[in-house]
């Protein structure tokens, strides 16, 4: 990666974003969201706790009615952004919305990966050879993946928080 | 300033104010797993604050523990709170106090 090296996100004049991530990359973002998907339908799965947070959380009778309504609506909302994953995986051109999902199905992989890895605010890279070493490592190349998508989008945003030609 | 105006004022400030009409506040948690530049993303997209307020308020976050993003009715501030887990932070709701 050099200085001056090509974003691998970035937004052209039309409002489209070009992606220049590897083909490998791509085909990663495919298969992870294939697993998202499969776990969305696991209820007692404990590594998806982070993709449906508590919204009272002095209030558990409240939360409960939140939950009903709102756990539907935000798998709903994550398949969708999956699927559109998918559709768009191996465009060299994608638009905001396109892009947008990618953004969510990298970061719910990443919450899940980190839930079940533990991650603390203290965590560091492991060694090799530890057991989780490749989750490691898949959930630090999310956060560079992310982060490119994230440094796209945010061209986007001008200084008062809108985005252009809303 | 008419006399009716003045009734209506007053008419006002005597309603009985419950629990419901007290503002809700939506407050964003620190995790160790969101990124700081996705959690200012995240706030500057989905509340229109300029880049200076939602990088505030994210390292209100990750330095203190949390910060308040926005505020409003109950219904104002569930939707807020959706919006938020929709894009995966850790987002709660309480009365102001």
């Amino acid at each position: 990666m050099g200085l001056f090296r090509k974003r691998f996100v970035s937004r052209e004049s039309d409002g489209t974003y070009t992606i220049r991530f590897p083909e490998h990359i791509r085909e990663l973002l495919v298969a992870l969201s294939g697993q998202l998907d499969s776990a969305l339908h696991q209820d007692d799965n404990p590594d998806l706790a982070r993709l449906f947070p508590t919204a009272y959380a002095n209030d558990p009778e409240r939360d409960a009615g939140y939950q009903v309504f709102a756990r539907g609506e935000l798998i709903e909302h994550r398949r969708e952004a999956i699927a559109l994953l998918a559709e768009t995986a191996n465009k060299p051109s994608v638009t905001e919305d396109e892009l947008t999902s990618w953004m969510h199905v990298v970061n719910d992989v990443r919450l899940v990966l980190g839930t079940r890895l533990d991650v603390g605010e203290d965590s560091h890279e492991v060694d090799e050879d530890h057991p989780d070493a490749d989750l490691h490592e898949l959930y630090h190349l999310l956060a560079a993946v992310l982060s490119e998508i994230i440094d796209g989008l945010s061209s986007a945003l001008d200084d008062e928080g809108t985005v252009f030609g809303d | 300033m008419s006399d009716i105006e003045t009734l209506e004022i007053i008419e006002v400030e005597n309603e009985t104010i419950t629990d419901e009409d007290r503002p809700w506040k939506v407050i964003v948690w620190n995790d160790p797993i969101n990124l700081m530049v996705y959690v200012t993303f995240v706030i500057q997209k989905l509340f229109g604050y300029s880049k200076e307020k939602a990088t505030k308020m994210m390292l209100d976050v990750h330095e203190k523990g949390r910060a308040v993003v926005s505020s409003g009715t109950r219904v104002e501030a569930e939707r807020d709170v959706k919006r938020l887990h929709t894009h995966g932070l850790w987002a709660t709701m309480e009365h102001d106090e």
